[in-house]
């Protein structure tokens, strides 16, 4: 018969026991057992339930955002495939034998939603070695990824290769070769929401570059290709964007009357609302070295900043919070119709 | 075997300790949260009458009319004469000839001046201004030398 004694004296012991044996090492923490299978099926229910029930939370789009595919493929090569493997590439041993193994994302991304998936991106797995994305407040660039994630299955290597590697040249020097995975290789940023740099002011470039490297400004896509940069480097890759000559982004249509209402913003603000005009930083050539030049530049990254500026989520130069400023009062509609319109203007004579 | 038996405890007990935690993710806490809120509210301005044109605005010795229209000062304001046709703030004209600047709250000198284009916010609470201390104090100081010449 069991006694209160026994009942206090087991749950008294039996941590301590535990402890102990932990302390002297006698749990195996090694993973090349594997674990029983009553122990993964646990902790795979446990994972599972863990992102049904947080996904619940994800407010997901209907559609996901396909112009942010490739800078999330390129993203995807360098952050994600060392882990996760490549189409067409196999994986090396050693993570093949990481405890939980990460799956073969082109046969496992059916099993999830959306929103789910998006909780995993976002925030990682616990204990698996599964990361979270790299900066804050960036749900957009979460979604390019769970965008790209729905696109892999149907990705061969070639297929891969030309998303996420497309305008890079394999004979630039290391540290160039990894932006024009991204930035094209005539800086021209290849895809709607990666910036053209090409022409684009060098000091303005630096600093944004060392914006990115400190954490001021906060972007998962441009955290890894400036994480343990020299600053001598950074600021020769900015050289060299600068001195490209300056290519037209967009070459979509967009309505003549939404171009005016945009440059009418650009050029005398909106004194009701009190947006200054843009011109009085943006255009001519005497204007401050970091103010950046946003002609012709693509019209879906100028929105996507303005936006973050508005809700005061880019950061970036010493000199962010005047912007921050300016976008405080803009509707989506001004946003659209100003960004139209500077990735419209050419250059001019400068 | 043994070992997994261990393992299998040992997951146990991990687990008591995830009830605690807030779920499984792995970096919520990453980074810090951006330090400066900004505190400007911006309401209409009361625009000033015409006035005759004054091209004494154009005299520039001391670069601080360039520098003004370099850092985006004249998307705000208008300094008549120049590029400068700004209407969000004050018309700055002439700004010399004022007995008090900052809407009265400090009085018309150089390096008054100065210190408001530096930190609008600390010496009007509300202001419509951002700051520009991140310029070189040396850069203000012209700033405000031209504009306290502006009879
Ligand atoms: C250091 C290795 C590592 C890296 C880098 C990594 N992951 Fe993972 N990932 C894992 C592991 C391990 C799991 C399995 C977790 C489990 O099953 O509990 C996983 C699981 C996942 C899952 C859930 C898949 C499933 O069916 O269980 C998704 C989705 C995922 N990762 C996406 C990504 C993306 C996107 C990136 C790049 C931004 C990335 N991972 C980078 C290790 C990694
Ligand atoms: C994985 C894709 C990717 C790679 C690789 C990449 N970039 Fe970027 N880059 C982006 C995206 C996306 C943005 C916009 C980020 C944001 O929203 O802040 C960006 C922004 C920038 C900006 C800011 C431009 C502006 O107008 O404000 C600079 C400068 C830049 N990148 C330079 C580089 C350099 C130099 C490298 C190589 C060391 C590089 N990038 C590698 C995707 C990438
Ligand atoms: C008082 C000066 C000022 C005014 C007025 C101003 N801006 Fe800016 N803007 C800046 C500065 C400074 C930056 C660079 C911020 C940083 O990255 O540190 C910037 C950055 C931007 C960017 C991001 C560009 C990139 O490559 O990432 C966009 C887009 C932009 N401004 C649009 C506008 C629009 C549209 C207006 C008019 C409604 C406007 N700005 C008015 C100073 C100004
Ligand atoms: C985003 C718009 C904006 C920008 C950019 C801006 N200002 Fe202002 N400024 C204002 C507003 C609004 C006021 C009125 C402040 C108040 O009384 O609330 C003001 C007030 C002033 C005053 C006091 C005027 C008076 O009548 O007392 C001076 C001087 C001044 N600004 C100089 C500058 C200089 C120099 C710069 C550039 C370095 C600059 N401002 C940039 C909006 C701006």
């Amino acid at each position: 018969m069991i006694r209160l004694k026994h009942v206090v004296l087991g749950a008294v012991g039996l941590p301590i026991v535990i402890l102990l044996g932990a302390w002297v090492g006698f749990f195996n923490v090694g993973a090349s057992s594997g674990h029983w299978k009553v122990t993964a099926w646990f902790l795979q229910l446990a994972m599972r339930s863990a992102v049904r029930t947080y996904a619940l939370a994800v407010d997901a789009p209907k559609t996901l955002d396909s112009r942010g595919l490739p800078a999330a493929a390129g993203h995807f090569a360098r952050g994600c495939a060392i882990c996760h493997g490549e189409p067409g590439e196999p994986r090396s041993p050693a993570v093949m034998r990481m405890l939980p193994q990460p799956p073969d994302l082109a046969l496992t991304v059916g099993d999830w939603t959306d929103a789910q998936l998006f909780r995993i991106v976002k925030h990682g797995i616990r204990f698996t070695g599964m990361p979270a994305w790299p900066a804050r407040d960036r749900d957009d660039e979460v979604w390019a990824m769970v965008a790209f994630l729905r696109e892999l299955p149907k990705l061969d290597a070639n297929g891969f290769r030309d998303l996420a590697l497309g305008g890079s040249q394999p004979t630039a020097p290391a540290a160039l070769a990894d932006c024009t995975r991204c930035h094209g290789g005539h800086g021209g940023g290849r895809g709607d929401l990666v910036p053209a740099l090409a022409g684009q002011k060098e000091a303005y470039l630096f600093a944004s570059l060392q914006a990115y490297a400190r954490g001021d400004r906060t972007s998962g896509f441009m955290a890894l290709p400036v994480t343990g940069v020299d600053p001598a480097d950074l600021a020769a890759l900015a050289r060299h964007f600068a001195a490209q000559p300056s290519v037209s982004a967009d070459s979509d249509q967009v309505p003549a009357e939404v171009i005016g209402r945009g440059q009418q913003i650009a050029e005398d603000g909106i004194p009701e609302r009190n947006v200054p005009a843009c011109s009085g930083c943006h255009i001519g050539s005497d204007k401050n070295p970091l103010y950046p030049r946003l002609d012709g530049q693509h019209a879906a990254y100028l929105e996507r900043q303005l936006k973050l500026f508005r809700s005061e989520s880019r950061g970036g130069t010493r000199f962010w919070h005047i912007m921050a400023t300016a976008a405080q009062r803009l509707t989506d509609d001004d946003i659209r119709a100003v960004s139209a319109f500077f990735s419209k203007r050419s250059a001019g004579p400068q | 075997m043994s070992a997994n038996v261990g393992l299998f405890l040992l997951v146990g007990c991990a687990f008591c300790f995830f009830a605690k935690s807030i779920g499984w993710a792995a970096a919520d806490e990453l980074g810090e949260p951006r330090a400066t809120a900004l505190g400007l509210t911006i309401a209409p301005t009361t625009l000033t009458a015409p006035q005759p044109d004054n091209s004494a605005a154009l005299r520039d010795p001391g670069g601080g009319l360039s520098l003004f229209l370099r850092n985006g000062c004249g998307a705000c304001h208008t300094i008549r004469g120049t590029n400068a046709h700004g209407t969000i703030g004050p018309d700055l004209s002439h700004l010399g000839s004022r007995t008090a600047i900052g809407a009265g709250v400090l009085p018309n000198t150089e390096e008054a001046i100065a210190r408001f284009i530096a930190r609008p916010d600390l010496l009007k609470p509300g202001v419509r201004m951002p700051a520009f201390d991140m310029l070189p104090q040396t850069d203000i100081q012209a700033i405000a030398r031209y504009l306290k010449a502006l009879q």
